[in-house]
């Protein structure tokens, strides 16, 4: 390696430097791409029995869903938003679509709730299926996806489980609840950031407690998550949030948002 | 990294200084957030913007180690190993002035910490009230009672500080008797066998529910007016500080993480 880098220069030590960095950002055996994506033998987390967090939004905090409207949604074609909103809550409308915030975020801390149909139907991914997303698909450059599933008492692959970077980081344990009781997410995003040229200087990272059990700790994301792909970045600035429609009648309730600072990045 | 002979060459060491550079520039000295910027306890350096929340009440979930449940001392001593001077009244644990700290009996690697307190000082009695602090060894993350505007102490010892080094990013201190909560992630320094830093101490803090700590990268020890170096330890206890302040305590729980999984 000092041999190239006497000869390569500046660009090995950038190479060097960027390998650092996930090295620093990312924890010994989690490194992403030890493992096939989806793969079954990726080793699951073991099951945590916890309370959702169930926290009213702190005083500087965009609330986005209250129980009362969808008026800071709409569908991913700035439409109505097409979900139900349900004595206090709202509900996935199956194949109507997934709905978007008005607002984009950067670097923020959300909470939102969520509770999978009851009583479950399917099995594996096809079983209370959604996501919290930053950023959409087909829309946005990037997008990441902390996965929602109903994988209780459900077997599916570790990077799909619910608390999961999608594809990439399975949760560091599995702390679901039974169908139809409320669950939560607290999640730390930070964006990730761009030079003049495109390229990445920081990685995005996400950091989640599950039911208030820490399920991904500052993680660094290889790029936007996806099925059987894991795509590279594309640059971009801040984004909206994406409640997922994976046609299961998934519930959410109190949803909020507090942006950081982003000089404090 | 190659070494020959043991010794790096100055290749090697270059690498060393990028890689140190790269780790504290990943793992979340962010712009403006730098300590090495900021003059330890500097009065000028910006108070954090004030904000309302409640403090997050979970119950312990089914992996946890309760350290403190309303009921006895048990899972605590002090700090020379004898039993704990404080004492456990209405379910709280009630700090006894003049006793010292308490420290967990157990020790702790990676983990995942909640806790609650409530600062008990009359107001107006202290220039700092309800001074106190969650240590994991060395390492404090502040309580103090400075709600709302109350900007007299430096902004690197307000309550949910990582003190003498990170200002928390919101002031989320409540008002002086209420229930308060830390949710805190403490990652473990680590050293290489000849006792080098191989990775900083990292932290993650909420209080009150509200992002204040975001896995932020710590210097070394935490102390007052000055900014020690590292020196190597594995897991460390954890310790509640007296500080001639009275605070209650409770629903303290801890999650050791896998050690693998750093």
């Amino acid at each position: 390696m000092l041999e190239e880098l006497r000869r390569n220069g500046s660009r090995a030590v950038l190479a060097a430097i960027a390998a650092l960095m996930i090295a620093a950002v990312g924890h010994a055996d989690r490194a992403v791409k030890k493992y096939e994506q989806h793969s079954k033998n990726r080793e699951r987390p073991s099951h945590v029995s916890a309370k959702p967090v169930t926290l009213e939004p702190p005083s500087d905090a965009i609330v986005l869903f209250d129980g009362e409207d969808l008026s800071k949604w709409t569908s991913t074609e700035g439409d109505e938003a097409p979900f139900v909103v349900k004595e206090d809550y709202m509900e996935v409308n199956p194949d109507k679509g997934d709905i978007m915030t008005k607002k984009n975020v950067g670097d923020c801390q959300l909470h939102v709730e969520w509770a999978s149909p009851k009583p479950a139907h399917g099995t594996g991914q096809d079983r209370g299926n959604s996501g919290v997303f930053f950023g959409v698909p087909g829309k946005t450059p990037s997008y990441y996806e902390v996965q929602i599933l109903n994988n209780y008492e459900n077997k599916t692959y570790a990077d799909g489980m619910a608390g999961a970077i999608y594809g990439q980081y399975p949760p560091l344990k599995n702390a679901c609840r039974p169908p139809g009781k409320w669950q939560s997410f607290d999640i730390t995003y930070r964006r990730p950031r761009f030079d003049g040229d495109g390229n990445v200087k920081k990685p995005a990272t996400l950091t989640v407690f599950h039911n208030g059990v820490l399920v991904q700790h500052n993680e660094a994301l290889t790029g936007p998550t996806a099925h059987k792909k894991r795509p590279p970045y594309k640059p971009h600035g801040k984004l909206p949030i994406m409640l997922q429609d994976h046609d299961n009648p998934v519930k959410f309730r109190n949803v909020w948002v507090r942006p950081i600072e982003e000089s404090k990045r | 990294m190659s070494r020959k002979n043991g010794v790096l060459n100055h290749w090697g060491r270059a690498l060393l200084a990028i890689s140190a550079l790269s780790m504290l520039g990943a793992l979340g000295v962010r712009a403006g957030r730098n300590p090495t910027e900021h003059k330890i306890h500097d009065k000028e350096r910006p108070h954090p913007p004030a904000v309302e929340a409640r403090p997050t009440l979970t119950e312990p979930p089914s992996d946890a180690i309760v350290l403190f449940d309303g009921e006895s001392l048990s899972e605590w001593e002090s700090m020379d190993g004898s039993e704990p001077g404080w004492k456990v009244e209405d379910g709280n644990i009630v700090i006894e002035l003049g006793t010292g700290h308490i420290r967990t009996k157990r020790r702790f690697g990676d983990c995942q910490l909640h806790i609650e307190w409530a600062t008990k000082d009359p107001l107006g009695d202290k220039k700092y009230p309800g001074n106190s602090g969650v240590f994991f060894g060395p390492y404090e993350v502040q309580v103090l009672a400075n709600h709302g505007e109350d900007n007299r102490i430096y902004a690197d010892g307000m309550a949910g500080a990582i003190y003498g080094q990170y200002p928390p990013l919101a002031n989320a201190c409540r008002e002086p008797g209420a229930w308060q909560s830390f949710d805190i992630i403490y990652r473990r320094p680590r050293f290489d066998e000849g006792g080098n830093l191989e990775k900083p101490a990292t932290m993650t803090v909420f209080h009150n529910g509200v992002l204040v700590q975001d896995c932020e990268t710590l210097t070394g020890p935490t102390a007052h007016e000055r900014r020690p170096a590292y020196k190597p330890h594995g897991k460390v206890h954890i310790r509640l500080q007296e500080h001639s302040c009275v605070l209650h305590f409770r629903n303290i729980w801890a999650r050791p993480l896998e050690a693998g999984k750093r």
